[in-house]
């Protein structure tokens, strides 16, 4: 798992611990290992509290129940409506079970980045931040900078509040700082 | 300067009654167009129509059929299904973008007509902001910290997409319920793709 993975299901699961919701949007990692790496965070997660959106085009269009946690299939990473509608379906499922806030991942903008363009990406991660803000969401997207070029880095990072940059420190381990959500960028620190 | 033209609504309503009925409810404020049936209310449909008002069950194409037909054309037009029973979550899985349940009262109908359009504002006002961002984008890929913070160019296009950015957030009402979330998802997808 690299960094930023790490990263968005630790601040995932530090609301989880406070009984917040969360709902994980995934295009590479398959249902099963995210409600693990779940599990391993907060041992007392109850199935309720966490909702799974799989991207990756390989289960039917039924949802599933893995372990308690719901999972809605999507045709592919492409596919913005049905990203949408389960994620709508994931919101759902949490608010009746009584949480009406909650932290949401998407891993990764890289992915959908391939199969559609930055313009439409930018429109998408535009949409879902109003609505998650609406929800009483937190949303936290991970795109891997060494992927694309500049310009379109520097685009979708319009999207958002702010922004995580993650580096390999020296000697080993990794470090962290924020950008955006003050004036100036926070000094690293090793998470 | 002239008035703009209203926006073009189309009624696909096999209902005689029920079809005029929405007509004369619409008509103060939109350009009205009417097909007895699926195959007229395709013949009617073109670029310049931006709400269909599309009945479920029709002798002949159903509502179901039409829609595909239409979003085959990626005509980027709003749908709206008319039915005669409530129907679940499913509708919106189905590619229609609201429906409303029968029978339909005036205010309902206008609401809904206006949100659909309302939606597709709200996607050229993303369209337009995009086209800054990117511009913006564009100049922080290519000069450096030290020529930005000189360029009088960069400041004013940072000042205009915050300014964009809360005419966004709040001209429209954003995104307030899970219909115009997916609707607006929906329009990002047709013909915005690749």
């Amino acid at each position: 798992m690299t960094g930023k993975e790490n990263l968005v299901y630790d601040v995932l699961a530090d609301g989880a611990e406070s009984g917040d919701g969360a709902v994980v949007v995934t295009t590479s990692d398959g249902a099963a290992s995210v409600v693990e790496e779940f599990r391993d965070r907060v041992p007392k997660l109850r199935g309720a509290q966490l909702g799974v959106v799989d991207c990756r085009g390989e289960g039917g269009a039924d949802p599933e129940l893995i372990e308690g946690v719901s999972v809605h299939q999507v045709s592919s990473p492409g596919d913005l409506t049905g990203i949408g509608i389960g994620i709508t379906k994931a919101l759902e499922g949490l608010h009746d079970s009584g949480r009406d806030r909650g932290r949401l991942a998407l891993v990764s903008l890289s992915t959908m980045l391939t199969y559609t363009d930055k313009k439409t990406v930018f429109k998408f991660c535009h949409v879902l931040s109003s609505r998650l803000d609406a929800a009483g969401y937190i949303g936290v997207f991970t795109i891997d900078s060494g992927a694309h070029d500049q310009q379109t880095i520097q685009v979708i990072k319009q999207a958002f509040d702010g922004l995580i940059d993650i580096r390999d420190a020296e000697g080993g381990g990794r470090e962290a700082r924020v950008l955006g959500l003050a004036n100036e960028p926070t000094d690293w620190k090793r998470i | 300067m002239s008035e703009p033209d209203p926006p073009v609504i189309l009624i696909v309503e096999d209902e005689p009654d029920v079809a005029e009925t929405y007509k004369l409810w619409l008509q103060g404020d939109y350009e009205v167009r009417m097909g007895e049936n699926g195959d007229e209310g395709l013949e009617l449909l073109d670029e310049s129509v931006d709400v269909v008002l599309l009945d479920r069950m029709m002798p002949g194409l159903s509502g179901d059929e039409v829609l595909s037909e239409i979003r085959e054309r990626d005509l980027g037009c709003r749908v709206a299904m008319v039915t005669a029973v409530e129907p679940d979550f499913d509708i919106l899985e189905m590619g229609f973008d609201a429906y409303l349940s029968k029978p339909i009262r005036s205010e309902q109908l206008h609401d809904t007509v206006t949100n659909l359009l309302e939606r597709s504002e709200y996607d050229s006002l993303l369209q337009e902001y995009y086209a800054l961002v990117e511009k913006q984008a564009t100049l922080e890929a290519t000069k450096s910290s030290a020529e930005l913070a000189e360029s009088d160019r960069y400041a004013s296009l940072t000042e205009e997409i915050a300014e964009r950015r809360e005419s966004l957030d709040d001209a429209l009402g954003g995104i307030e319920d899970d219909d115009d979330f997916i609707a607006t998802l929906r329009g990002l997808s047709n013909g915005e793709g690749k």
